[in-house]
């Protein structure tokens, strides 16, 4: 027991006093803030499977009431939040893949040396400060045939600048040059060399991009709002937002629940099951995102630190 | 010819095209990429010339008639203009005040926690909102603020107060805003500080603690000179969107009753410019084409005074 006690005393500097009491604060403070960032979440996961009656009451605090599914039956009824779940799923797949491929394409070559390098830089920096507002692009792509298709909903926002220059900076700072010059040496070129030495050493950005571009279409509903226009293209958070609209004041549009009445027996009925419904659509559309994350995150943290550092 | 003029550079147009012969993998490598800027940010660029003109569709862009400053003067002499323009800065402002220093102070905090596991999950956890779409948070904020079975209304009702009608209430339109923001990306935001944090050499800790230094002294005398490069860079980009809106947000939050704080120009130039049944093309453009060049002019004066007092700039 002494010897223990010992060891640990030779081990490191005792922390003092101050520091004690400052890594209590900080303890609480941690509390706390872990306390406001989880529980809205909470409550969303425990309403979603407790009664619509005793969500109504606020009796739902802590742990679901009375237990049940009804509002994930009510959810699996939606016709229409499942065909625009496919059609999200379809949207956030392909873009983000092609997303990915063009980013790092461009992100390699911006990482090499060539004439012309800073007017690109420059060019492509510059579309960050300055854009030509909702109505030009809008009239653009409607100029260009892509408005109400589903090519629009992946070439839109392919590539953001900010995940551009993440991944030139973690190209540049975890690829050697020397691999370059031995690779040139072998006799390879630009494509030989990006594509058997730069992807399989890319494996985090490659990660963390696609977690940055999925969640960022997965969760779009403004580009959907301005460039769709028939309802089997919509996207899961345009219908959801629908959903979501019966939440407002005036409430006039329980149309999308009163929908689906003749399946969930009857009007009342269906009105009721809503109550929590709502709930369980808000975990159904959010648990794709989250789940990447988490899936992801190892890779990710440390990705995201690398091409931060000087990005 | 002087032994000069060989070293002097040849003409860009010049050397770009002898790169393009020679490096053409790389050109190909880049040009989707470029071909998408080119195409949805430059040709928009080009196309913002409606906002002069009387943009009718048929006539094309080029083909519809000049108008000058017509829209820009209806625009600024509307009945709203002043309001919208004090609505957007003061959200902006607002949020910028409160918003900007709480991912330091995490990053500070989570740097201080020393058990490890404890971190790591703190860590993770303050992430997680980032990736809650906008409809789902403007979906949440109805839910938890609704006036009839909310469960913040119900608290006020339990501890004797009288129920707010939150999203109705102009008053309270900012404070939702902010504090959904706050809530949602005050944590992500955190990533570029302890980035910055992780980097500081671990041997001025050390220093620091055999010169008998607190933990409190160490984080003002190391962490904040350390995060202060970064932070000004940050409040530098953030001082570009002044005026800008976060659009989809405004437009979720927004309902007859708030309309005297959450009436802001994004929200203004989509109903005008997209949702209205006839469509002013022309008009929405002017009023998004102020906006723009209005946030471009900030973020250099921000950039240059920055640069002049303390070298630090984004370019």
């Amino acid at each position: 027991m002494t010897e223990i006690a010992l060891h640990r005393k030779h081990r490191r500097i005792r922390e003092t006093k101050k520091d004690r009491i400052f890594n209590g604060i900080n303890l609480i403070f941690w509390i706390i803030v872990l306390f406001i960032v989880l529980y809205p979440l909470w409550l969303i996961l425990i309403a979603s499977v407790s009664d619509p009656d005793a969500v109504l009451r606020a009796e739902v605090l802590l742990w679901p009431v009375d237990f049940s599914l009804m509002g994930y039956e009510a959810v699996f009824q939606y016709s229409d939040l499942w065909g625009s779940y496919l059609n999200s799923i379809f949207y956030t797949l392909a873009g983000s893949a092609l997303s990915v491929v063009v980013t790092l394409a461009a992100a390699y070559a911006l990482s090499r040396k060539f004439a012309g390098k800073k007017l690109v830089n420059l060019a492509i920096t510059f579309t960050m400060f300055f854009s030509g507002g909702l109505i030009p692009i809008f009239l653009n792509v409607v100029k260009l045939g892509l408005y109400d298709t589903r090519a629009i909903m992946i070439i839109m926002n392919l590539v953001s600048v900010w995940n551009l220059m993440v991944a030139r900076t973690y190209i540049q700072t975890t690829i050697p040059n020397e691999l370059y010059e031995a690779a040139v040496m072998d006799g390879a070129g630009h494509f030989t060399y990006f594509f058997r030495c730069v992807l399989p050493l890319s494996g985090t950005i490659v990660a963390v991009l696609s977690v940055y571009y999925g969640v960022a279409r997965w969760n779009d509903y403004f580009t959907g709002l301005v460039m769709l226009r028939s309802r089997s293209l919509f996207p899961l958070q345009l219908v959801l937002r629908e959903v979501l609209a019966s939440l407002t004041s005036t409430g006039n549009s329980d149309t999308f629940f009163a929908a689906y009445a003749d399946n969930l027996g009857g009007l009342q009925e269906a009105l009721r099951k809503a109550e929590v419904a709502k709930y369980c659509c808000i975990v159904v559309s959010t648990i794709p995102a989250v789940l990447l994350y988490i899936f992801m995150q190892k890779y990710f943290v440390k990705g995201v630190m690398i091409g931060s550092l000087k990005g | 010819m002087t032994q000069l003029s060989t070293f002097r550079k040849k003409p860009l147009g010049y050397r770009i095209s002898l790169s393009i012969r020679r490096d053409w993998q790389l050109w190909v490598l880049l040009l989707p990429a470029l071909a998408f800027f080119i195409i949805f940010c430059y040709f928009p660029m080009y196309g913002v010339q409606i906002a002069f003109r009387d943009y009718k569709a048929a006539l094309g862009i080029t083909g519809s008639k000049w108008v000058g400053l017509k829209y820009f003067e209806k625009f600024f002499s509307s009945y709203y203009c002043g309001r919208m323009f004090a609505n957007t800065f003061l959200l902006n402002l607002y949020g910028l005040i409160v918003g900007f220093p709480i991912p330091i102070l995490l990053a500070i905090m989570l740097n201080q926690l020393n058990r490890k596991r404890f971190r790591g999950f703190a860590q993770t956890a303050i992430y997680v909102p980032h990736f809650i779409s906008t409809v789902v948070l403007a979906g949440m904020i109805y839910l938890f603020f609704s006036p009839t079975n909310g469960i913040i209304n119900h608290l006020i009702s339990a501890s004797g107060g009288k129920p707010i009608y939150f999203i109705m209430e102009p008053g309270w339109f900012r404070p939702l805003y902010i504090g959904s923001d706050i809530w949602q990306n005050a944590g992500w935001n955190t990533i570029l500080y302890i980035a910055t944090l992780t980097g500081i050499d671990p041997q001025l800790y050390e220093a620091a603690t055999i010169d008998g230094a607190t933990r409190w002294d160490k984080i003002r005398h190391i962490d904040i000179p350390h995060l202060i490069p970064i932070a000004v860079m940050m409040l530098i980009l953030n001082c570009g969107s002044l005026l800008a809106s976060n659009t989809d947000k405004a437009l979720l939050l927004q309902t007859s009753g708030n309309m005297a704080t959450s009436d802001i120009l994004g929200v203004y130039v989509y109903s005008v410019g997209i949702a209205a049944s006839k469509a002013q093309y022309s008009y929405a453009s002017a009023i998004g084409l102020c906006l723009n060049a209005i946030n471009f002019g900030i973020i250099m004066l921000v950039n240059f005074i920055s640069r002049r007092l303390s070298d630090i700039s984004l370019f």
